[in-house]
């Protein structure tokens, strides 16, 4: 006997995940390829208020259950998010899958958790006994491994809205359309009366989860771009040390040239 | 048991809500315009109009689609938009063996509906998630430019 829920309620699909052994269905384009008669799925693609895209002072909030395609319209949505999304999959694949559910898809390679990375991005979850924010990167343990309670259901990702307006972003895919990463990598860059703000970088499907290094980036923080390329040698070391890809459809020494490449170009498009 | 519309009309499945809506449109309903070429998402045969949005009917599970609104190239044939498409289509050759064809005509429509007027690029881009292995694409872009042109205020 199949036990599978549909409900139009975050408080009752709060209710059932408390409850029951579900697996939560956002835009089901992950979970379809292994479609399961026997699974215990929790639908959640028409619970409107997981599907709202609102902004507070600091944040843009993106419901969990926004498809690609409503992102993608959406005026309050950043540049840098919209930019991998396009490139993502195809439009009937977009009109499905959704943000919360490449988030909890838990794979290094989801498109627009490497942006999340790269923003560091803040999850909300939510049960019935309460709800937390967490940094993605504190949320993926390992590969496919998350720390969301039995309980919890991922309603909201918080993009900070300042500081990420000077961005970088490269999918390396076999063509345009349909593409799974074989390397993605984004940078953002964020200066202030001519020393470095911010730095941040995040390499994707190189290994287990989206390498975002802040110990490393930390290095060009403070820094005017002079002075950055004094230390870009040391810089560039460091992350030659962090990224140990793992084979994939392409060798692990592909990845590693790729990642090496988009970071230099990363920090030359910047005059570092 | 689950319901939703169909072609225009209201109807009910006793699907397993685990079951894809492909297998369902095409055993339980008998619509078969929707082909099944991967079960993957990777190839758009099985395309189908969602609540006015292109999907591909084989990652959609029934238990999603409760009062929902769906379009197969069934119900799509008798629209006079669907005429347009089907003429610009067979005017320049763009179908071969055919069995990309209903997606790739939905996902026409779901492009026309948007925007009118798209130049080549935008096509390119709307039916990126269609694959056809005979025509190589370009007869297939040139007949949605002419059922644009041709068809103007009918999207």
């Amino acid at each position: 006997m199949v036990n599978s829920y549909f409900t139009t309620s975050l408080d009752e699909a709060l209710k059932i995940k408390n409850t029951k052994p579900v697996t939560p269905y956002a835009g089901g384009t992950d979970l379809m390829i292994e479609a399961d008669d026997q699974a215990s799925y929790l639908f959640l693609n028409k619970i409107a208020e997981l599907k709202q895209i609102t902004e507070d002072e600091e944040y843009i909030r993106i419901g969990a259950c926004s498809t690609y395609s409503e992102v993608l319209h959406h005026k309050l949505i950043p540049q840098i998010l919209k930019d991998a999304v396009i490139e993502l999959a195809a439009p009937a694949i977009r009109n499905l899958g959704t943000v919360g559910g490449n988030v909890c898809n838990g794979s290094p390679k989801g498109d627009s958790v490497l942006i999340f990375f790269v923003t560091d991005s803040l999850l909300h979850l939510q049960s019935m006994s309460g709800e937390r924010f967490i940094p993605i990167k504190e949320f993926y343990l390992g590969r496919k491994k998350l720390a969301i309670r039995e309980d919890e259901l991922l309603v909201e990702i918080l993009v900070p809205k300042n500081g990420i307006d000077n961005y970088y972003y490269k999918k390396i895919g076999a063509r345009n359309a349909l593409a799974i990463s074989r390397v993605s990598f984004a940078g953002i860059l964020d200066t202030e009366d001519g020393r470095i703000k911010n730095c941040a970088t995040a390499f994707g499907a190189v290994s287990d989860v989206v390498v975002r290094r802040p110990d490393i980036d930390q290095m060009m923080i403070g820094k005017t771009i002079d002075e950055a390329k004094g230390i870009k040698e040391k810089y560039l070391a460091a992350y030659d040390e962090a990224i140990v890809p793992i084979r994939g459809r392409v060798s692990a020494e592909y990845r590693k040239s790729v990642c090496q490449n988009l970071l230099q170009d990363f920090l030359e498009t910047n005059g570092i | 048991m689950i319901k939703f519309i169909l072609n225009g009309e209201e109807v009910t499945s006793n699907a397993n809500p685990n079951e894809r809506l492909l297998d369902v449109l095409r055993n339980e309903f008998r619509l078969t315009g929707a082909k099944c070429g991967c079960k993957e998402g990777e190839c758009g045969a099985c395309s189908v109009i969602l609540d006015n949005r292109l999907v591909n009917s084989c990652m959609v599970a029934m238990g999603s689609i409760e009062g929902s609104t769906v379009l197969t190239i069934e119900g799509y044939s008798k629209t006079e938009r669907f005429e347009m498409l089907s003429k610009a289509y067979a005017d320049v050759s763009a179908v071969q063996c055919g069995f990309c064809i209903p997606g790739m005509m939905l996902a026409s429509e779901c492009l026309l509906a948007e925007n009118p007027n798209p130049d080549e690029e935008e096509i390119r881009r709307a039916i990126s998630g269609n694959l056809c292995r005979c025509t190589g694409y370009n007869a297939i872009v040139k007949a949605i430019q002419i059922a644009a042109k041709e068809g103007k205020g009918l999207w």
